[in-house]
């Protein structure tokens, strides 16, 4: 079991067509590899993500955007800013670093 | 085997070599003629892109010298779904981002996403060749559609997304 085992992430980028999917693929990669089995993996522009944030376990997004989650930090969520959104083991380093994994 | 991007992009016409541009807003603009001259995008769709990253800054620019400029799935002036490719031999500069480094861009992916699955499709293939630096480096070298069916049969992008 992961401490990631049925938490929900949202994956963000400007208009939810590009880079977020990108990310996703990534994390879909790096879960993979954890073996995580997630509630639910979605992504999304910020607009729709901004509000919808706090209703996620882990929000990930390019660095620049990561100040915009604020609110939802503030609620438990977790938000994970990557400079390289093609980079798996950034994210991976990530996720260590916020104390997701065991 | 189905085409792969890169066939796509050649067979469409979907591709541009030039030397240099005046500014990365001349660059997208360049990028997108080729999909705006075969009706795959409006001809002031790249005007929504340059706004995007007027607004947002320059995060469609990733590693090793690649540019990804898009507007929204679905977005108005994207009549189809596809990917444009341009190849400039000189640095464009997407000025700095939010931590400093200087975003430069020598090769431009340019998407037009009307069908969600084509474009999923479309993504992780890139995701693949932005990956896979040999071959983004004989892209930045072509200088014809020829160039570009060399490179990936030189550099076939390998990993599965």
């Amino acid at each position: 079991m992961s401490k990631l085992d049925n938490k929900k992430f949202m994956v963000c980028c400007a208009n939810g067509a590009g880079s977020s999917l990108m990310m996703k693929m990534t994390l879909q990669k790096v879960l993979t590899k954890l073996n995580v089995k997630p509630a639910s993996l979605h992504h999304c522009s910020l607009s729709e993500g901004k509000s919808a944030a706090p209703n996620y376990d882990v929000v990930l997004c390019a660095r620049n955007f990561a100040n915009m989650f604020a609110d939802a930090q503030k609620k438990g969520t977790t938000v994970l800013g990557l400079k390289n959104i093609m980079s798996a083991p950034e994210m991976e380093q990530a996720m260590k670093d916020a104390g997701l994994l065991d | 085997m189905a085409e792969t991007i890169l066939q796509k992009i050649v067979e469409r016409g979907h591709y541009k070599f030039v030397d240099r541009v005046d500014s990365w807003q001349e660059g997208v603009k360049l990028s997108c003629e080729s999909l705006a001259r075969t009706g795959y995008v409006s001809e002031n769709y790249y005007q929504q892109i340059v706004d995007c990253i007027e607004k947002y800054g320059p995060y469609v620019v990733f590693d090793h010298y690649v540019a990804m400029p898009h507007s929204q799935e679905g977005a108005e002036g994207a009549e189809k779904t596809a990917v444009g490719f341009m190849r400039v031999k000189e640095d464009v500069d997407f000025g700095k981002d939010e931590d400093g480094e200087q975003k430069i861009a020598r090769l431009f992916f340019t998407l037009a996403a009307k069908d969600p699955n084509e474009h999923l499709d479309n993504m992780q293939q890139l995701m693949a060749i932005f990956t896979n630096e040999p071959l983004l480096d004989a892209l930045m070298a072509a200088n014809t559609p020829e160039d570009i069916l060399k490179a990936e049969a030189d550099y076939p992008p390998e990993e599965d997304f």
